[in-house]
């Protein structure tokens, strides 16, 4: 579970979160929704324990990242905004580097990274440099190297940017599995089409708060509108970032 | 520990994938031992061989003695040039102008003038022109002696006082032309072989967007930097050996006693090196990785660290024109490294003290950057620069 008490953070005179607060659940998809600089980088960056909130904590299975970011990481699987890769190394190179980083060795690491390999059906590319691999290619190492340690958190940061049809299908469908195995997920989109067909709650952030959490259905109830989109510049009254 | 294995595999992993990168690193080590064995090769020939010497002579016919002084000695008439060789006498227009009053002023006893025209600025002119004159001061002398004979004077009259002079230079001190380049490539070889995976670990990886996911994992930084510390400093290491037994190598095919000196890389002198240079390998490496870390792209990495590797060169070179050198010179890094190995190439006894404190100071330095790397890594200025 992810939890986040009233965090604040200023960058000189711009104030990039102002007291955001939400909980992400075990089981759930929750994902959040806002503008190009609410402030959502800034926030998942401070659950990582990179940044350090000037007033609030946030917590993952209640680990209070602050007090202990390299426990709290322990308990994280990331999928991080731009997912560069070692070009140099093999796709298993790779995983193999990340699950040793998460303390897996021996016979655990090896079935650990043929099960990743095998739930994402990318066996053909094990054992090719990630140099010159397609956006989906990529993003399925990505994906494999945050989750080989199976871990009970899991943030995405904008997975789906760049990615075409077949590669966003595969991301939602293991998206769904690890669901329904009890993971807690959030995910950070600008796709109201995806985080309304994926997310269980969505909670929508501006101007670095929290402006309204709810089931897609809820949020378009609050706003009286019929699609999420519409719903979603109500709340945070601007069409600003949807273009994005 | 599995964490920091895993770290320094894939430094390594890395490393030894990219061939442009091993290349550099190998190049001071190939570079150093060809250089040597080259540039000895020309200095000795320069100081013991006597090629001959082609000189555009006029009033030749009004001196024939000197001429055949000159004869005697390899300094030979333009005329006689091969042709392969003519464009470049041509070029080098060495000329001897003797008067036509030569003979005239031999026989009543007045100095004559004798004109030596060329390009003295010219370093490859530095041999023929000391040859040049030798060959007429030795006639001179010659001439003189021989009129204080014939009037019964004792020539020793010319010679009051006697200089003799003792170099209590052991034969090694005589090598000090390979010992200065050779003390000069091991450090250029420590500061250069480990600066490209420097670079390319630190700001590489920052601009392949992969730093920003490793510094998310439960990994403390001091780990990250101490992994790519090991990985740099360890080729920096094996570039330094390289140079060491290449050049080593490269040296027994030199004849050193045509000139009256030694050069010995023996097993203890080589050990000595390791050992001295060891320390400075990571000093170097850390120096490189602090400020790459820094840099916003890998094309200002690059800049800043060239300036680094300029250090090497530079404090040796500044070290020659200080002749009372302070003390705390021979701690400090690089400095203090030049001056042990000036002595340990001299043949004289290794002073290890000052190779045990210069060799701590570094290592000091060396923790103290990468405890403030380490640091940095952790402070929100550099997380707010990797996007």
């Amino acid at each position: 579970m992810i939890e986040v008490n009233n965090l604040h953070k200023s960058f000189k005179k711009v104030k990039a979160l102002d007291g955001l607060s939400f909980q992400a659940k075990d089981g759930e998809i929750t994902g959040i929704l806002g503008p190009n600089g609410a402030g959502k980088t800034t926030c998942l960056r401070t659950l990582y324990g990179l940044l350090k909130a000037d007033q609030g904590n946030a917590f993952i299975d209640n680990i209070n990242v602050e007090n202990n970011p390299l426990a709290a990481r322990k308990q994280l699987g990331i999928f991080p905004d731009k997912f560069g890769l070692y070009e140099r190394l093999t796709a298993y190179e790779q995983v193999d580097y990340f699950a040793s980083i998460h303390g897996l060795s021996g016979t655990e690491k090896k079935q650990a990274i043929e099960a990743v390999f095998c739930d994402l059906d990318m066996q053909d590319l094990a054992h090719r440099k990630t140099q010159g691999f397609s956006q989906g290619q990529r993003m399925k190492v990505t994906l494999a190297q945050a989750l080989v340690h199976q871990p009970k958190n899991f943030v995405l940061d904008e997975p789906t940017r760049g990615l075409d049809v077949m590669s966003t299908r595969v991301l939602r469908n293991y998206l769904s599995k690890f669901k329904e195995k009890g993971h807690c997920i959030l995910f950070s989109s600008h796709v109201m089409q995806e985080v309304a067909a994926l997310c269980d709650r969505v909670i929508i952030v501006a101007n670095g708060k929290m402006a309204a959490q709810g089931t897609p259905e809820e949020l378009c109830l609050l706003a009286g509108e019929r699609h999420l989109e519409e719903a979603f510049v109500k709340i945070i009254g601007s069409d600003e970032g949807i273009a994005a | 520990m599995i964490q920091f294995s895993a770290l320094v595999k894939k430094e390594f992993k890395e490393a030894f994938r990219d061939k442009r990168a091993l290349m550099v690193a190998m190049m001071m080590a190939v570079m150093a031992p060809v250089m040597i064995f080259a540039l000895s090769k020309t200095m000795i020939k320069d100081l013991v061989e006597t090629p001959p010497i082609y000189i555009k002579l006029s009033g030749g016919e009004f001196a024939p003695k000197l001429v055949k002084q000159f004869k005697d000695d390899n300094i030979l008439a333009f005329s006689q040039v091969p042709v392969e060789e003519k464009a470049l006498w041509d070029e080098r227009n060495i000329e001897v102008i003797i008067p036509e009053s030569f003979s005239q002023d031999m026989l009543d006893g007045k100095p004559i003038d004798i004109i030596l025209r060329t390009d003295y600025s010219d370093q490859a002119m530095n041999a023929p022109i000391r040859r040049i004159k030798d060959a007429i001061n030795n006639f001179a002398r010659s001439i003189g002696m021989k009129r204080l004979l014939v009037r019964g004077i004792d020539v020793k009259l010319l010679q009051p006082v006697k200089l003799i002079e003792q170099d209590t230079a052991l034969p090694s001190s005589n090598a000090v032309f390979i010992s200065m380049l050779l003390g000069l490539y091991l450090l250029m070889a420590a500061f250069m072989s480990g600066l490209s995976v420097a670079i390319d670990s630190s700001a590489g990886e920052r601009e392949r967007n992969v730093l920003e996911i490793l510094l998310c994992q439960p990994v403390s930084t001091l780990k990250i930097v101490l992994a790519k510390l090991s990985c740099a400093s360890s080729i920096a290491v094996v570039g330094v050996v390289l140079t060491l037994v290449l050049t080593s190598f490269s040296v027994g095919f030199v004849d050193l006693s045509k000139i009256g000196a030694t050069f010995n890389l023996d097993i203890f002198i080589v050990i000595a090196l390791i050992l001295l240079l060891l320390p400075i390998c990571f000093f170097a490496s850390a120096l490189q990785l602090f400020f790459s870390f820094q840099a916003k792209s890998f094309k200002e990495a690059q800049s800043t660290v060239t300036m680094i590797i300029m250090l090497p060169a530079m404090i040796p070179f500044a070290l020659t024109f200080i002749d009372d050198k302070p003390k705390w010179l021979d701690w400090l890094p690089v400095s203090g490294h030049s001056m042990v190995m000036e002595d340990l190439f001299k043949g004289l006894p290794v002073n290890w003290a000052a190779v045990a404190i210069t060799g701590l100071v570094t290592l000091a330095m060396t923790v103290a950057l990468v405890v403030t790397l380490s640091a940095k890594l952790k402070s929100e200025k550099v997380v707010l620069a990797l996007s």
